[in-house]
């Protein structure tokens, strides 16, 4: 029998219990100095404390999923482009790979010169984080259409058209469900890093200026706010990509 | 009277960069309208590509593809060929229904007729209380019977079928040959049949061509001297045992 989904999270739960318990008495025990390392009820007593939090939160995650969802639609449009046009392939695929060599911490000043100290640079960072793995997933999606349909369906005189919706980009769903959970983490870290280089406001500037100013309780709230996020936006594609599958094999996907 | 598919010196030659394969080699072979043949030969024999060349999938590199006297590629803008492959290659996110529905979509049939057509179709071959699963749970000779029956839709006049038995197990091929049978005797389409089973071949067709490998080219086109109504019992007689050898010994010399 299958177990439930509460007997799989004790375990997990255990372990977690253990851990913030031997913790807890370690900062208390050793009578460690906040700064250096606050106790988990601390961290927890500045959580429900914290003002701002959620502002600071929607912010970043307002700049996560627009870059994610521009991402997106340029990316899976591009994708189509290229599985119908040789050119376009060989054209573009090499700065494609050229984008996601270039560190993206190197391209944030550059943004920030350009488009001041708004969300723009921190929403095109998110974006371009994105993009690759959403564009090489949903171009392999695109391309693994059974042969032997295509086939059939260029015996019955399927236009360009037909063949791209009816059997093309419905092949291609789960890897591009696959895709979007990679790059669902990777928009955060995306806007994060981001924030860190000239802003006031969103969860890396916070986890910034709490580490300057030594608030390392608030530094851990703000990381444990991130993981939960991450952690959330990773599960729900997840979930979407197993419903597409429909009783499919799972697919390896490009990172 | 002009045969229904006509190769004349037909060749067919695949480059890669590193070798030339002639995948057919000058190959010429009428097919009457409504006959049913069947193509033998081993793996790499070309009858693959007999079959695309046939449904202007592939443009021969010389030589002359007929069907009723027109160009290949004027059949295919008639949707006359239906394609049958050796796996089911149905699409995943459509039920059975909505897989046979899919070239009804993409040939114009009317819209209102569609639905009753597929459930036609599947009820013929005893799919009706299977229409509205998902291939993934349907077994493998029911997947294949919806393939068969989305091959027939639209009612093309000529059906293509590429091995399509050969991964199916004995009692589920021996009942697909005699349904495929059943709706060639009712329907009278003329049927180009690949297989590497001897017996399947001798079974179901009026005539078996069988070719060789490297390259590709038809030896002897041997007629099938059965009555037609064939039905299982035919395989264990002598006559049957008599024709099998035949086209043995034309397979290996």
């Amino acid at each position: 029998m299958k177990d439930s989904f509460l007997q799989r999270l004790i375990p997990p739960a255990l372990i977690l219990c253990a851990v913030l318990g031997t913790w807890e008495a370690l900062v208390r025990g050793l009578d460690m100095p906040p700064w250096l390392l606050p106790a988990p009820s601390d961290i927890a007593a500045r959580f429900l404390k914290a003002t701002n939090l959620l502002y600071h939160t929607g912010l970043t995650v307002l700049e996560a999923l627009a870059g994610f969802a521009a991402s997106a639609v340029i990316g899976i449009t591009l994708s189509a482009l290229i599985v119908h046009s040789r050119f376009l392939e060989r054209g573009v695929f090499p700065y494609i790979i050229v984008s996601n060599a270039i560190p993206i911490i190197a391209i944030i000043p550059l943004l920030t010169i350009w488009f001041g100290f708004g969300i723009a640079p921190k929403i095109m960072i998110a974006a371009i984080i994105t993009f690759f793995p959403i564009v090489t997933n949903t171009t392999r999606g695109l391309k693994s259409a059974d042969r032997r349909i295509l086939d059939f369906m260029r015996s019955i005189n399927a236009t360009r058209r037909e063949v791209f919706f009816k059997v093309q980009l419905p092949t291609a769903v789960p890897y591009i469900f696959a895709g979007f959970k990679i790059a669902a983490s990777l928009s955060l870290v995306g806007a994060v890093v981001a924030e860190f280089y000239g802003s006031d406001r969103g969860l890396g500037y916070l986890v910034i200026t709490s580490a300057t100013q030594l608030r390392t309780d608030l530094l851990f709230v703000s990381i444990i706010v991130l993981a939960a996020l991450g952690v959330s936006l990773f599960a729900l594609f997840g979930y979407l990509e197993r419903v597409s599958l429909r009783g499919e094999a799972a697919i390896e996907v490009n990172r | 009277m002009t045969p229904c598919v006509r190769l004349q010196e037909v060749s067919v030659t695949f480059r890669t960069p590193d070798q030339t394969v002639q995948a057919l080699a000058s190959v010429s072979l009428d097919v009457g309208e409504g006959e049913f043949l069947a193509l033998l030969g081993p793996t790499g024999c070309g009858k693959s590509t007999l079959l695309r060349v046939v449904s202007d999938l592939e443009h021969p590199g010389s030589g002359v593809v007929e069907v009723r006297g027109q160009p290949a590629a004027a059949a295919r803008g008639a949707n006359e060929f239906g394609f049958v492959f050796q796996e089911p290659a149905l699409l995943p996110w459509r039920r059975a229904v909505d897989n046979v529905m899919l070239p009804l979509e993409v040939v114009k049939y009317p819209v209102g007729e569609r639905r009753a057509r597929c459930e036609r179709l599947l009820d013929r071959v005893g799919l009706s209380k299977f229409m509205n699963r998902y291939p993934h749970e349907l077994s493998g000779g029911m997947k294949q019977r919806v393939a068969l029956v989305r091959a027939l839709a639209w009612n093309p006049s000529i059906l293509l079928m590429d091995e399509p038995f050969s991964a199916l197990d004995e009692l589920t091929k021996a009942e697909l040959q005699d349904e495929l049978l059943r709706i060639w005797s009712q329907e009278r389409k003329t049927i180009l049949f690949v297989t590497h089973n001897l017996s399947e071949a001798v079974y179901l067709a009026d005539r078996v061509a069988v070719m060789s490998a490297h390259p590709g080219r038809i030896v002897d086109t041997i007629p099938v001297e059965l009555p037609r109504n064939r039905e299982p019992g035919v395989r264990e007689t002598l006559e049957f045992v008599q024709q099998v050898k035949r086209v043995r010994e034309a397979l290996a010399p």
